[in-house]
């Protein structure tokens, strides 16, 4: 590598360009990325270590925080480590409420995304219209939950209360409005863009033996051809009840990604709907006695669930006590933010780079966790 | 695919397991000495056990060890496995995986950020999340994080305080 011909730029961790306080620190030849080296730890809060030093329900509202786009995520994956160290089976509805939480938490991850990877192109009215559509959601989220983008709602034993009927209902005119009305809107402005998908084939293409070694999962790894999806590989909350497809695409680019996003959106509609027309009845979460004072036998697990993304998953060690002795959280794009990086980037050209940071959902808070 | 009972037959007959214990429904951890646990590492790749996770690691202060957990999953059994082994925390060193998973690479980066163990063969060990740390390594069990605060920072007075 000759280096007097290359230049060095600071991608991050202030650029518009870059998803979040993270940066990118590469070499480039001409319009080309030779070498980059991530450039993580401007958001480091030390979730792990503060999770160590406070009792078991109050990690609840700590966990959301890890990352602003996946809350309920992180709930859910904190609450089910619990129950699987201490073996605890949750009632019925509530996992019904959970996945139905889970899935409106992916409608409004993808349509965010949607719109972040537009801005990242310069198509800023979809990144609008998509931080709009989402802000709907956010509607039904407070009026479920009390709070717009924390909810701190699905917490160990049950979700925090139940779900009125007069709300399922809103949830499914909502899921209409978004079929028939936004959807479709989405559709001609941005995958009918002639610009946009010139931009966006064969565009950060990720190929699958690269997405495998990687540890790469979620619309990343199935725009290269997979299937794979945990919530079918290990099921969990209520997603054994509904029947649905996951898609998959072949060629690996931006584009191909963007797509299964926007099929995973009708797919997630699909679900929620199969979900409130067999809700059972029945509480909705379990007494677990007092709050402060939830105790776990010792032991330990890996639990993970398909986020937006990807796999999200966290171990948790218990040593019998008041407080976890350990919780490891694995965020999605940590594979791809940090070796990915400096693996994958190379080659790529300068304008490419936030398409690629974009599509494939760099989200350094989870690697800064 | 291999149902988890097959998979503890099956490694019980080609590796040197300490321990094995099934964690929940298709989550099954193992244990392996600290010699065995690259071979094994790499037995598991060839069996499918493609996915690597994440690395995670545990500090058992009462037993003087740190305990390093290779988080694994494979497509076609659809189990996780968390492989196990445990070094000693005073000399805290062990062999780096990135010839296996290239990955793995930023995993021990982050691990010795925070628990200070290095990875024999894996040269690039600078600071990746923390920036001129010279304390005791957050993560470990004796960094008392009040203390730190105390001495790093002056407390702020409030109006009305005492």
């Amino acid at each position: 590598m000759d280096k007097s011909k290359m230049t060095e730029m600071f991608f991050g961790p202030n650029h518009p360009g870059v998803p979040g306080n993270y940066g990118i620190n590469y070499f480039y030849e001409g319009d080309t990325v030779v070498s980059a080296e991530p450039n993580p730890g401007h958001l480091h809060r030390g979730f792990e270590k503060l999770m160590e030093e406070r009792e078991w329900i109050k990690n609840t509202p700590l966990v959301c925080r890890i990352c602003v786009m996946e809350p309920d995520i992180n709930e859910m994956v904190y609450a089910m480590g619990f129950e699987a160290i201490g073996k605890i089976d949750i009632p019925k509805r509530a996992t019904y409420i959970r996945s139905i939480i889970l899935e409106l938490a992916r409608i409004q991850a993808h349509i965010f995304s949607i719109g972040g990877n537009c801005g990242a192109i310069g198509l800023y009215t979809a990144m609008q219209w998509g931080v709009l559509t989402r802000d709907y959601i956010l509607d039904l989220f407070e009026e479920i939950t009390g709070g717009r983008v924390y909810h701190i709602y699905i917490r160990p034993g049950g979700v925090r209360h139940d779900i009125e009927d007069v709300t399922l209902q809103k949830i499914l005119d909502l899921l209409n409005d978004l079929e028939n009305n936004r959807m479709p809107e989405f559709q001609k402005l941005i995958f009918e863009n002639p610009i946009a998908q010139k931009r966006w084939k064969n565009t950060a293409i990720l190929n699958q033996e690269d997405a495998l070694s990687l540890g790469v999962t979620g619309p990343a790894l199935r725009a290269t051809g997979l299937v794979h999806d945990v919530r079918k590989l290990i099921p969990y909350a209520a997603y054994e009840q509904v029947d649905f497809k996951v898609p998959s695409g072949q060629d690996g680019d931006a584009w191909t990604r963007l797509k299964l996003k926007k099929d995973e959106i009708f797919q997630s509609i699909n679900i929620i709907r199969q979900l409130i027309n067999n809700i059972p009845d029945g509480p909705v979460s379990l007494n677990l006695g007092n709050a402060l004072k939830y105790k776990i036998p010792n032991g330990e697990a890996y639990v993970k669930i398909e986020s937006s993304r990807g796999e999200y998953g966290y171990y948790i060690v218990s040593d019998g006590g008041l407080k976890p002795y350990r919780v490891h959280v694995r965020g999605t794009s940590t594979p791809l933010g940090l070796y990915g990086v400096e693996s994958l980037l190379p080659g790529c050209r300068i304008e490419d780079v936030p398409i690629w940071a974009h599509s494939l959902g760099i989200c350094p808070p989870e690697f800064d966790r | 695919m291999r149902s988890e009972n097959e998979l503890i037959k099956l490694l019980n007959r080609d590796l040197n397991l300490l321990s094995f214990k099934k964690l929940r429904k298709q989550n099954i951890s193992i244990r392996f000495e600290n010699e065995e646990l690259v071979s094994g590492l790499n037995y598991l790749k060839s069996q499918n056990y493609i996915h690597l996770a994440t690395i995670s690691c545990v500090d058992w202060i009462e037993d003087n060890q740190f305990e390093l957990i290779y988080q694994l999953f494979s497509y076609e059994d659809k189990i996780s496995l968390s492989v196990k082994t445990r070094i000693n925390r005073k000399t805290s060193k062990f062999v780096t995986i990135k010839n296996l998973w290239g990955v793995a690479k930023y995993y021990e980066r982050d691990i010795h950020d925070f628990f200070g163990i290095k990875f024999t063969g894996n040269d690039n060990m600078d600071e990746l999340i923390l920036e001129n740390w010279n304390e005791i390594p957050p993560m470990r069990k004796d960094f008392k994080t009040r203390q730190y605060v105390d001495k790093k920072y002056d407390w702020r007075q409030y109006h009305g305080q005492e």
